[in-house]
């Protein structure tokens, strides 16, 4: 239980320590959203230090910071400079949309790569084995900007997928099925795209793991005692290697939202990438900020399951 | 020939060179997740002394604090209770950086000897880093001494390129012996130095500490397991058992009448040792 | 292939490649701000050996374009007039290098001929030659910024290791926050506090400022790790022994313990580096125009009719994935090679 508030605390107080210094750092940009305002003529001055003050935008750092922390506990997460709303609402959409595409492709990326790891291990210099290796070191070489494109010429191309959106426009009245099939159709491309590109690495940890896993000498031993290799495989190495690959888990969920936040700009998957590109091209400063505390808080997240999993799963942990 | 940077006191013969009084050595340690500290005892009220230019083992099991005991000495640690008086000074009344100065005369010589040497660096370069790192003399002079002690040590003329993986076992000991002698030390530790060579080696390595003890008139702790090594080269036998010091006799009488029922239990596990025994006090 | 003549392979055609990269202005025939309106969206110039009437020639050449604006296609061309390549010719002034003034290329096509290897863009560029051009952009900054955040990452590894205590904690903790985001996010928010359009170099050296200054902490890392398993050997043990004090032995000993991962560290982190300034640049939050990088020079693909119909535009990026794959290559072949050094 100690082990589990201890984690608990250092996660909340790293977000804290994030949100700080992210507020603070955006801070130090020069100019701000209303400055494309300051050449409009018909503006006065007055008017524009009356919405910079509207928003808040003159009061000092800390007391802003302050505001901000007060809206977090409300729910809001401070105010569109260029919706001029709430800056909550609009990512919920987007984060629904991340967190889909995300999973999916991590769903993608783990069945593909669970198989292929665990085979090459049990197989390995075999032709299974040195075939995978070259194709996942071939995958690997390839840069994600460029695997996107391709995906997206692909799409052009053939016509098989819609080349972005999530939704075909005048789709508002299909059916569940239809509508599903729309959704899935969109969604084909850009996991594909973001599964492939994480798979090489995962193939790569899962192996060595398994191979860790399969060379212990309990295992072998267990070997010496007749049993048969499917249950060894299944019963005994797989449990075992089931230590780092959880932490493997943790880890592929945070190159997972950088590597989506491309495709999604790439792609035109309406997440949270593409805003946070607008808004910063934009300086829409509180919409920067709460995206990239969204995103810190789904990485600390998985990060703090994979240790949770981790600690009900390994039994060592709990002993210490 | 001795190089100090201040006279020497004059020389009191019948004091040690090396008192040890009632030395201790405690770690704190933390508990993984309570972060509770708990002490562990590596030392428990140490005393021994060593004359100048004779040689004492210090025999014991492991885990009785015979490492600990070594490092101490050698400045590589700091004790937690107790002092250790060097040639008549207190170490513990030293600022840290007089104790440079003591570095120079304390040297200790490792169990394992391919991990007491850089494996990048050459056999030139391993023997005169200590000469280095005292800023003595010129670059040249130091490969010129170092190349001197190597051959002092019986290493073949023309190895000075080598790098430590390219010297069988018994020639990297050899190594770290010219080494710890690039600063003309007084006091040579040897921390199970033999313990890892085969007979052959022993012997060869044992008669060559002898010579260099003559030549230089070292003075050894030779800390060691083996009973039957000690009785060869040791003029005084330390015992030591559970952390502390036990007994402290010179070789034959220890052998031949020893008082503490630990070091009795300790004879009596060795069978051949009777027929030392008997040789010794012949 | 045994692990030496791997890494020697790797490293030497990634030197090739790099040399191209480096003396770009000979290399290539046209300057990378060299436009022309009306040749834009060009396909790559046929290069042909015999002529229309089957004679052959000793110099590969090309022909001369139908000044049609309407009519880019392949019938677009005369083949009545013949330019030949000259090699080592006389071309547009450039700096060798960034210093010495040169006017010598190594191939190039008398005017009005045109030779475009690669096409030619939206403005009528060549692409070959901003492909060359942009490589040293991209790889400039993926070598200044991995340099950069190696650095920062052996001092703060070297430091957190070797002491220890409330130091290895603070540095550690920070560099938690660093990791705490995904790299993305984290360059792009980092990429954000900074003036949107700043012009020419200044906006180079900041991104590679930014870069090198986000990317330390896994680094830093690694390299404790080292240190931590370094300082307890024995053989920095003698070195106290003799009175080394701490600077001697780091530098003397734990130091070149590093020097392996280091160097895997290198050729791991140049290609990533390369790769974000291609993505921050091809997103318009890296060099702008008319500064030549892989990124701008894939940017024109966010455009559905360019991806559709100048296939010709998505050749720079095919062209990356053998930088990268040299890369990769010559890490794998360093690791292995480390690996098997005997201790």
């Amino acid at each position: 239980m100690r082990y589990i508030t201890q984690r608990i605390l250092h996660a909340t107080l790293l977000l804290l320590a994030i949100s700080f210094f992210s507020f603070a750092l955006l801070d130090l940009a020069p100019g701000d959203y209303f400055d494309s305002m300051r050449l409009d003529p018909q503006i006065s001055r007055q008017t524009l230090t009356g919405i910079r003050a509207k928003y808040g935008l003159d009061r000092p750092l800390p007391i802003r910071y302050a505001q901000w922390l007060g809206s977090l506990l409300d729910g809001q997460l401070g105010v569109s400079l260029a919706s001029r709303g709430p800056v909550a609402p609009l990512l919920r959409v987007r984060a629904r949309n991340t967190l889909l595409l995300s999973g999916t492709a991590t769903l993608f990326a783990w069945l593909l790569a669970l198989p292929i790891g665990i085979w090459s291990a049990t197989r390995r210099k075999g032709w299974a084995d040195r075939i995978f290796g070259a194709a996942t070191s071939a995958l690997m070489t390839i840069p994600d900007l460029v695997l996107f494109l391709g995906l997206l010429l692909l799409a052009i191309r053939t016509g098989w997928f819609p080349t972005g959106g999530m939704r075909t426009e005048a789709a508002t009245d299909l059916g569940l099925w239809s509508s599903a099939k729309d959704l899935a159709l969109h969604l084909a491309l850009p996991a594909c795209g973001v599964a492939l590109v994480s798979l090489p690495v995962l193939v790569r940890h899962i192996r060595a793991a398994m191979i860790e896993a399969l060379e212990a000498p309990f295992l072998r031993a267990a070997r010496g005692h007749g049993i048969p290799n499917s249950r060894l495989l299944f019963r005994y190495a797989l449990p075992a290697a089931s230590n780092p690959l959880i932490s493997l888990l943790g880890f592929s969920v945070a190159t997972m939202l950088s590597v989506s936040a491309l495709a999604e700009i790439v792609l035109s998957w309406p997440g949270l990438g593409p805003l946070l590109v607008e808004s910063i091209l934009s300086r829409d400063v509180y919409v920067v900020v709460a995206i990239v505390m969204l995103s810190s808080v789904f990485l600390v997240a998985g990060n703090l399951l994979a240790d949770l999993l981790l600690f009900a799963s390994d039994p060592r942990i709990r002993m210490e | 020939m001795r190089v100090h940077s201040k006279p020497e006191p004059e020389l009191d013969r019948t004091e040690p060179l090396v008192r040890v009084e009632h030395l201790s050595r405690q770690y704190v340690q933390h508990r993984p997740l309570t972060r509770a500290k708990f002490t562990v005892e590596a030392l428990e009220d140490a005393s021994l002394t060593i004359r100048r230019g004779t040689t004492l083992a210090l025999i014991g099991e492991s885990g009785s604090g015979k490492s600990t005991l070594a490092r101490c000495l050698a400045l590589l640690e700091k004790p937690s209770s107790g002092a250790i008086w060097f040639a008549g000074e207190n170490l513990a009344e030293r600022a840290p950086k007089e104790l440079l100065l003591f570095h120079r005369r304390i040297q200790l010589i490792f169990q394992d000897p391919t991990s007491a040497l850089n494996p990048h660096l050459t056999a030139a370069e391993i023997v005169a880093e200590p000469l280095e790192i005292h800023k003595e003399g010129t670059k040249d002079w130091r490969r010129h001494r170092a190349l001197e002690l190597m051959q002092q040590v019986g290493l073949p003329t023309g190895s000075e390129r080598k790098r430590p993986c390219e010297f069988s076992g018994g020639q990297r000991q050899r190594l770290a012996i010219a080494r710890a002698l690039a600063l003309e030390p007084e006091l040579l530790i040897l921390d199970e130095a033999l313990s890892s060579l085969d007979l052959a080696n022993q012997e060869m390595l044992l008669s060559l500490l002898a010579d260099l003890q003559a030549v230089h008139s070292l003075t050894y702790l030779h800390i060691s397991h083996d009973l039957r090594l000690v009785s060869q080269c040791a003029d005084e036998v330390a015992v030591m058992n559970e952390r502390t010091i036990v007994e402290q006799k010179s070789t034959p009488e220890l052998f031949g009448d020893p008082t503490h029922p630990y070091t009795r239990e300790l004879l009596a596990a060795m069978p051949s040792l009777e027929s030392i025994c008997l040789e010794r006090s012949a | 292939m045994t692990h030496k003549h791997k890494l020697w392979a790797a490293l030497g055609l990634l030197g090739c490649f790099h040399a191209l990269v480096f003396f770009a202005g000979f290399f290539a025939p046209y300057d990378f701000a060299a436009h022309n309106r009306e040749l834009a969206f060009v396909p790559p110039t046929h290069l042909h050996f015999v002529d229309a009437q089957g004679k052959i020639h000793a110099r590969p050449f090309v022909y001369g374009q139908k000044n049609d604006p309407t009519n880019r296609g392949l019938d677009a061309i005369d083949s009545a007039q013949i330019y030949p390549i000259h090699f080592f010719s006389h071309g547009s002034p450039y700096q060798l290098a960034g210093i010495f003034p040169s006017r010598s290329h190594l191939f190039s096509v008398d005017d009005p001929g045109r030779l475009f290897l690669m096409g030619t863009d939206a403005f009528g560029r060549d692409q070959f030659s901003r492909f060359l051009y942009g490589g040293r952009i991209s790889l400039m900054a993926g070598w200044i910024a991995a340099s950069l955040s190696l650095l920062i990452g052996i001092l703060v590894g070297t430091l957190a290791g070797f002491y220890g205590g409330w130091m290895d904690q603070i540095l550690m903790r920070g560099g938690e926050l660093f990791l705490a985001l995904p790299w993305l996010y984290l360059l792009f928010a980092v990429r954000a506090a900074l003036p949107l359009h700043i012009a020419g170099w200044q906006v180079f050296l900041l991104l590679v400022a930014v870069m090198g200054l986000i990317g330390w902490a896994r680094p830093a890392r690694l390299i404790r790790g080292v240190v931590l398993s370094a300082k307890e050997r024995n053989f920095v043990l003698a070195a106290r022994g003799f009175g080394g004090s701490d600077v001697h032995v780091i530098w003397r000993h734990v130091l070149p313990e590093t020097y392996g991962v280091v160097l895997t560290q290198m050729t791991l982190l140049i290609p990533q580096y390369v790769l974000a300034e291609v993505t921050l640049s091809f997103l318009g939050l890296g060099v702008s125009e008319p500064m030549p990088s892989w990124g701008t020079l894939l940017a024109s693909l966010q455009q559905y009719y360019v991806l559709s119909s100048f296939w010709w535009m998505f050749l720079p990026a095919v062209f990356l994935i053998p930088v990268f794959l040299l890369y990769y290559a010559a890490a794998d072949a360093l690791q292995e090679r480390l690996a098997s050094v005997p201790l």
